[in-house]
């Protein structure tokens, strides 16, 4: 008996001491890795974020229904290929038709390329004909960092059950190139169609294309 | 953002004003929607060539050179976080077939949070560019493209610009351009085909990837960084620990964001940074990390090498080195069939643990030596003629006894008469030590990978390992002896017991031939002239205590006198035997299909492409000449090898050798022989079985 308490004893010993380790050894400058960045097929962590609006609005709120989360950057020539084609537009409005939630997030810094303020935004939604549920400010990156939102677009779908089910590109052709919007596979609304019916996500991570988030 | 604009413009003043960029057109970037209508482009590209003219039929390089504005970058193929590597299409005349990009070595650039993998400042992406052979002499011909990439500095603009350099076509070799020189630099950039092993193992929150790279001095190594080729398997930004070690380098790194490990083999970039006497230098090599730790024999569990162990122990019994000595303690027991079955099976015992003592004795040796930091593996004690020389002495010794010139073997062999009245237990652990001695220029098929193993793992389980082969080696006897019952099928002793023991005395002359030959090798024609000497001193001392057996007792004891004073002589002669120096292993005989080994030739051929053959070996080692004659230097694989193109590397061990010990250990090997393929093309090199055939040989190399 003595000799089991012991070797337990010595197991969580070096475990701890493992777990210590790499804790130590991952967590650095960044808080892209190490910290607790967002995993797909895990729960979609919450978060709360003012809209342009004024009201704050949480990720919990939407329980039960399908929600999109889309980084953007109004001046990021990925982001613009796909506003400037109606590629975005065309997708929130095929997906908020669906009883879908899309929101839009901006996480640029004050003073850094696409920060823009309340009104800014929502002439941005009124003149492009944008169509997401809201757009939500996060100048502090705060919710950026929760998920570990490195591209604009940078696109995430989370399930009725609150699972995380993709994170990635919005499609299969990282350039710049309008004519590419055309004959591109649209992981996102691939995503989309699986989870209404009530399927896995054939392909449920890839690499997200495009400018970097202008965090401060 | 205004402090960009007038240093692109002052660059690409300065381009225009040197005229640097002869035979190209700028960037004249069109308006592009994304870019800022005022601002010049962030890159200037020209498409340069290393050749002066186009010679019919020919393959040169080309390149894009991009001028990129300070704090700017463009990408490498794997842009890393976000970006977009440069892309070019090509409109070109009829026949020409231009290549892929080959990528420079990118540098990492943190960009806040992510990282980034590109060019800054100035790139050469060199293309290779074929002509078709129907091309009029004296013609001009235009090549023509379309290049686009992504500029970056905190913000991305898209650019693209025509492209185009005019050549006249010309009959025989080109001149070297005057930008020859800017596109061999790139291609010095371009990262080599590295010539090591590398696997990759992942946890789900780390990757590890372990290179076998062996002999890199830990202390120079300034820097080393991995850059997949492929998005997901490690995080970009995360750090990556260096380890160094005898048998490579480790990196270590947070996962990616792909939820599954990689499926198959991750290719990428090792960039390592050595601080050498001359400054630092920087070298990049192309890896293909096979997935699951699978490059080196080092993944074996305890279990597996000591199963492997005692196998090959078994199989040693019937290697040609170990056979006659065995063979004389069966003829013992059969000469002792009247004794009790419990006198046998004590004498199984006792050569049981004369194997078991003396692998030990070997095993604390060996371990010893090489915490001590010597580069030695199995057999390494027959890398000293001294010890050669030595198994020489005892091997004719106990030939002589054999063919009944001497009876001083009686007890070391535990022969004749002696038995039968005393039990002689202690010349039966003497006959496991010798079995042990005599066994060790031999290495038996699975005991490679078992050894392998075991001189990576801390002492005991080394030393287990060790005793699992001893075992492997002592069990037939033993277990003879334990099941007394097979002696029913055995004639009765007689005299073709003597006669069978005069016919075994040969293979042990030939042992003694073959050892002449091992110091001829390590000590050159003077060292082998003296051990031959030392023989003859050895016959005479046999001959004068065997021989004066009947004279009377004074002449008896100064005969035996002198033939002690025959044996310290032949014994001195050792020494100076094996200080004659010699380079014999060195250079090839003329008229040799191989070169001798050396990392910076694998380096090199592997950096070209050319596949290559390792045969590692030694004088001292019977498997590896016997693969020799038998598979390797028959007239099929030299064709074989001729056919593909193959060179042929021979890693000579006869003599102490860092350089080919760690190219043992970077195998997970501790001894020869070891038989590798190198392919043309990235990709770990195919490790072929240690008991070659012909055919196995042929097969590898047509398979490339």
């Amino acid at each position: 008996m003595r000799e089991t308490m012991s070797r337990r004893h010595f197991l969580t010993t070096t475990g701890t001491l493992i777990l210590v380790g790499q804790v130590a050894s991952t967590v650095g400058p960044s808080p892209l890795w190490g910290a607790a960045v967002a995993k797909v097929g895990e729960p979609a962590p919450d978060f709360t974020a003012p809209s342009t609006k004024g009201t704050p609005m949480s990720l919990g709120a939407y329980k039960g229904k399908v929600v999109v989360l889309e980084w953007t950057n109004h001046e990021c020539p990925y982001v613009r290929k796909h506003y400037e084609t109606g590629n975005m537009q065309a997708l929130q409005r095929e997906a908020t038709g669906q009883d879908v939630i899309w929101l839009t997030l901006i996480s640029s810094a004050k003073g850094e390329q696409g920060f823009v303020s309340a009104a800014q935004a929502d002439e941005l939604t009124a003149t492009r004909k944008a169509a997401p549920t809201a757009v939500l400010l996060d100048e502090k990156g705060t919710v950026g960092h929760l998920y570990g939102a490195t591209n604009t677009p940078h696109m995430y779908v989370v399930d009725k059950t609150g699972m995380l089910v993709y994170a990635g590109a919005i499609d299969d052709r990282p350039t710049t190139r309008r004519a590419d919007v055309q004959g591109a596979t649209n992981y996102v609304r691939a995503a989309l169609d699986s989870v209404a019916a009530g399927q896995p996500v054939k392909t449920p991570v890839t690499r997200a294309y495009g400018c970097t988030v202008k965090y401060s | 953002m205004m402090s960009i604009r007038p240093l692109a413009a002052a660059l690409v003043m300065g381009l225009l004003v040197s005229g640097l960029l002869p035979g190209s057109v700028l960037a004249a970037a069109p308006p592009l929607v994304e870019a800022p209508k005022d601002g010049p482009p962030r890159v200037t590209v020209a498409l340069i060539s290393d050749a002066a003219s186009i010679e019919p039929g020919s393959t040169f390089w080309v390149g894009l050179h991009q001028r990129i504005a300070s704090g700017w970058h463009t990408y490498w193929i794997n842009p890393g976080d976000s970006g977009e590597p440069p892309s070019i299409e090509w409109k070109l005349p009829d026949g020409f077939v231009a290549g892929p990009i080959v990528w420079p070595r990118p540098e990492r650039l943190p960009v806040g949070p992510f990282m980034s993998f590109g060019y800054e400042r100035e790139v050469v992406l060199p293309i290779q560019m074929t002509a078709p052979a129907s091309l009029t002499i004296g013609a001009d011909v235009t090549l023509r493209g379309h290049a686009s990439w992504l500029v970056c500095e905190k913000i991305c603009i898209p650019e693209e610009a025509d492209i185009a350099l005019s050549l006249p076509v010309v009959a025989g070799p080109p001149a070297p351009s005057t930008t020859a020189p800017a596109v061999e630099q790139a291609r010095r950039l371009v990262p080599t085909l590295s010539p090591w092993a590398a696997s990759l193992s992942a946890s789900p929150e780390t990757v590890s990837i372990r290179i076998a790279a062996p002999g890199l001095a830990a202390e120079r190594i300034a820097e080393a960084w991995f850059f997949p080729m492929r998005w997901g398997v490690i995080d970009h930004a995360a750090p990556q620990t260096v380890a160094v070690d005898r048998r490579g380098i480790t990196l270590r790194s947070a996962r990616g964001q792909l939820p599954q490990g990689p499926a198959s083999d991750v290719d990428g970039v090792l960039v390592i940074q050595e601080r050498l006497d001359q400054g630092p230098v920087t070298q990049a090599f192309t890896i293909r990390a096979a997935v699951g730790g699978a490059a080196t024999g080092g993944s074996l569990t305890l279990a597996a090498a000591i199963g492997l162990a005692i196998l090959g122990g078994l199989i040693l019994n019937l290697m040609p080195c170990v056979l006659p000595v065995l063979s004389i303690k069966a003829i013992a027991l059969l000469s002792h069939g009247h004794s009790s079955p419990s006198v046998v099976r004590r004498h199984g015992l006792a050569y049981t643990v004369g194997v078991l003592a003396s692998f030990s004795v070997l095993a604390v040796v060996l371990i010893g030596l090489r915490a001590g930091g010597a580069e030695i593996g199995w057999g390494f004690q027959l890398q000293s003629p001294l010890v050669v020389t030595a198994l020489a002495y005892v091997l004719f010794a106990l030939a002589l006894s054999l063919s009944g010139l001497l009876v001083i073997g009686a007890r070391l062999t535990g022969l004749g008469h002696g038995l039968a009245s005393r039990p002689g237990y202690s010349g039966t652990f003497f006959t496991g030590a010798l079995a042990t001695v005599a066994a060790t220029p031999c290495t038996a098929p699975f005991m490679g990978a078992a050894l392998g193993f075991a001189l990576t793992q801390p002492p005991f389980v080394a030393l287990a390992v060790f005793e699992a082969l001893g075992l492997g080696l002592a069990l037939p006897f033993l277990a003879l002896s334990l099941a007394p019952t097979w002696r029913r099928f055995l004639p009765k002793p007689g005299r073709w017991m003597e006669r069978l023991r005069q016919v075994l005395a040969l293979p042990l002359y030939g042992s003694v031939a073959w050892l002449v030959w091992v110091v001829s090798r390590q000590a050159g024609p003077e060292g082998a002239t003296l051990v031959l000497a030392g023989l003859v001193l050895i016959a005479l001392a046999a001959w004068l205590h065997h021989g004066t057996r009947s004279v009377s007792r004074r002449w008896r004891r100064a005969a035996v006198a002198l033939a002690l004073g025959c044996v310290a002589a032949a014994v001195a002669l050792g020494p100076i035997a094996a200080s004659s120096a010699s380079s014999a292993a060195a250079a090839p005989p003329r008229g040799a299909r191989w070169e001798p080994f050396t990392p910076e030739r694998l380096a090199e051929l592997r950096a070209r492409g050319t596949p290559v053959f390792i045969n590692a070996t030694a004088a001292w080692c019977i498997t590896c000449l016997v693969n020799e004659r038998v598979a390797l230097h028959s007239p099929a694989v030299a064709d074989a090898f001729a056919r593909k193109g193959v060179v042929y590397l021979k890693a000579d061990w006869t003599s102490k050798s860092p350089k080919i010990a760690a190219l043992l250990e970077s195998f997970g090997r501790s001894g020869v022989p070891l038989y590798v393929v190198y392919g043309k093309t990235l990709g770990n090199p195919q490790v072929l079985p240690q008991v070659l055939s012909e055919r196995a040989v042929i097969e590898a190399v047509d398979n490339l």
